[in-house]
C-alpha cells in the first residue's frame, strides 16, 4: 500500500521513509504541505498519509482540512505527526480532519500499530466501496435478465411450437432448430447471471470481486 | 375425467398467446388471465385444478396469488413461472404452496410434461 509522508525536516523524513519502506509500504515522500497536496490531486493518489504538523507554506492541519473539503471519493487516512501534545492542539488537529495523531518523539511499535490500523481501515472501506459498486452492477444485470427472459420466452415457445408442426429433417426444421439452440444459449446465460445476483445478495459474502460468470454462478448448495 | 382445464396467469400478451396455442394443441382447455385480480375473478365462476402463475405480476404478485388460491382451493396444483429468479427464492415459492418453479425461458415440452403429470395426479386423487 502507498503511503505519503509530508515532512520538512530531512532527518525525520529520511528515517520515517526508511522505516515505512522496511515495513513494506510504497513511500512517497514530500517536503511540505503544498507538495503533498499536489500528490493527492494525482490519479491513484495514496490513501494513507503521515503529515507533519509544522511545515512551511501549508501546515498539517490546513492540509487535512483542505483534503476533507474536497469531498473525495477515495477514503483517506491521515495521521498527524506532532510535538504538540496538549489536549487543545490534539482536538484542533482531529477537528481539522486528521484521523489519528502521533506525538514526537514516537516509538516505532506505536507508529507501526497506528499505521497498520489506518491500512486496515482503508482496506475495509475500499472493499465496501467495491462491493457496493458490484452490487449495483449486479442489480442492473438482474433487471436486464428479467426483461430479456420475457421476450425470450415468447420466441422460445413459438419456435418450439413451429418445430412440433414441421417435418423432421426439412431445411426449415434444421434452421429453426439452430434458432432454438441460440435462444437456449441466451437463456442459459441469463440464468447464470441471475444466479450471481442471488449469490451476491447473501449477507455473508466474503469475496469482493466476482467477474467470472461461470465460476460465480455455480449452483450454491444451501439448507432450506 | 372432466375436461383438462388449465389457467395461465401472465401479464404479457405474446406469452399468453403462445401458452394458449401450445396447451390447446396439446388438448387442454386453456384460459388466460393478465393479472392476479383477473385470475381471482375467473376462479370465482369456474373451477381450475392446474395453474401456471407468473410471479412478477402488476399488482398482487404470484406468490400472494398462490397463497390465496391454495387457501380457498387446497387441491389446486400451482406452478410458478418467473423471468426474475432473484425476486423470490425457491423456498418462498414452496411455502406459498407452489408445486414447482420454472425460470423463463422454459421449454414448452417441460411445461406440457408438467401439466400431464399434474392431471395424472388429480385423476388418482379423484379415484380415492
Amino acid at each position: 500500500m502507498k503511503i505519503l509522508i509530508a515532512e520538512d525536516d530531512l532527518t525525520s523524513r529520511t528515517i520515517l521513509q526508511a522505516t515505512l519502506s522496511k515495513w513494506g509500504y510504497e513511500v512517497i515522500a514530500t517536503t511540505d504541505g503544498k507538495e503533498a497536496w499536489a500528490v493527492f490531486q494525482e490519479i491513484d493518489a495514496p490513501q494513507l498519509a503521515m503529515i507533519d504538523w509544522m511545515m512551511p507554506g501549508m501546515d498539517g492541519p490546513t492540509l487535512c482540512r483542505k483534503l476533507r473539503e474536497q469531498k473525495r471519493k477515495d477514503t483517506l487516512y491521515l495521521i498527524l505527526l506532532t510535538s504538540k501534545d496538549n489536549r487543545e492542539d490534539i482536538v484542533m488537529g482531529l477537528e481539522a480532519g486528521a484521523d489519528e495523531y502521533i506525538s514526537k518523539p514516537y516509538d516505532n511499535g506505536e507508529l507501526r500499530a497506528r499505521v497498520n490500523a489506518g491500512r486496515r481501515m482503508i482496506t475495509l472501506q475500499n472493499e465496501l466501496r467495491e462491493r457496493e459498486k458490484l452490487q449495483g452492477v449486479l442489480e442492473m444485470a438482474g433487471a436486464i435478465c428479467h426483461e430479456l427472459n420475457q421476450p425470450l420466452q415468447t420466441v422460445s415457445g413459438f419456435s418450439e411450437l413451429l418445430l412440433m408442426d414441421m417435418e423432421t429433417g426439412s431445411p426449415n426444421y434444421e434452421t429453426l432448430k439452430k434458432i432454438k439452440a441460440g435462444i437456449k444459449r441466451i437463456g442459459d446465460l441469463t440464468h447464470k447471471i441471475m444466479r450471481i445476483t442471488r449469490y451476491q445478495s447473501k449477507p455473508y459474502l466474503n469475496e469482493s470481486k466476482i467477474i467470472d460468470i461461470e465460476k460465480a454462478s455455480r449452483y450454491e448448495e444451501k439448507g432450506e | 375425467m372432466d375436461e383438462k382445464k388449465i389457467l395461465m396467469v401472465e401479464d404479457e400478451q405474446p406469452i399468453r398467446d403462445m401458452y394458449s396455442q401450445a396447451f390447446s394443441n396439446a388438448g387442454y382447455l386453456v384460459k388466460t388471465a393478465k393479472s392476479a385480480e383477473d385470475a381471482i375473478k375467473i376462479l370465482e365462476n369456474e373451477r381450475y385444478w392446474v395453474m401456471f402463475l407468473d410471479l412478477n405480476l402488476p399488482e398482487m404478485n404470484g406468490i400472494d396469488l398462490c397463497r390465496k388460491i391454495r387457501r380457498e382451493y387446497p387441491m389446486a396444483i400451482c406452478y410458478a413461472v418467473t423471468g426474475y429468479a432473484s425476486l423470490f427464492e425457491l423456498n418462498d415459492c414452496r411455502e406459498a404452496g407452489f408445486e414447482d418453479y420454472f425460470t423463463k425461458p422454459v421449454n414448452l415440452s417441460d411445461l406440457l410434461n408438467t401439466a400431464a403429470h399434474a392431471f395424472t395426479k388429480i385423476e388418482r386423487w379423484k379415484k380415492r
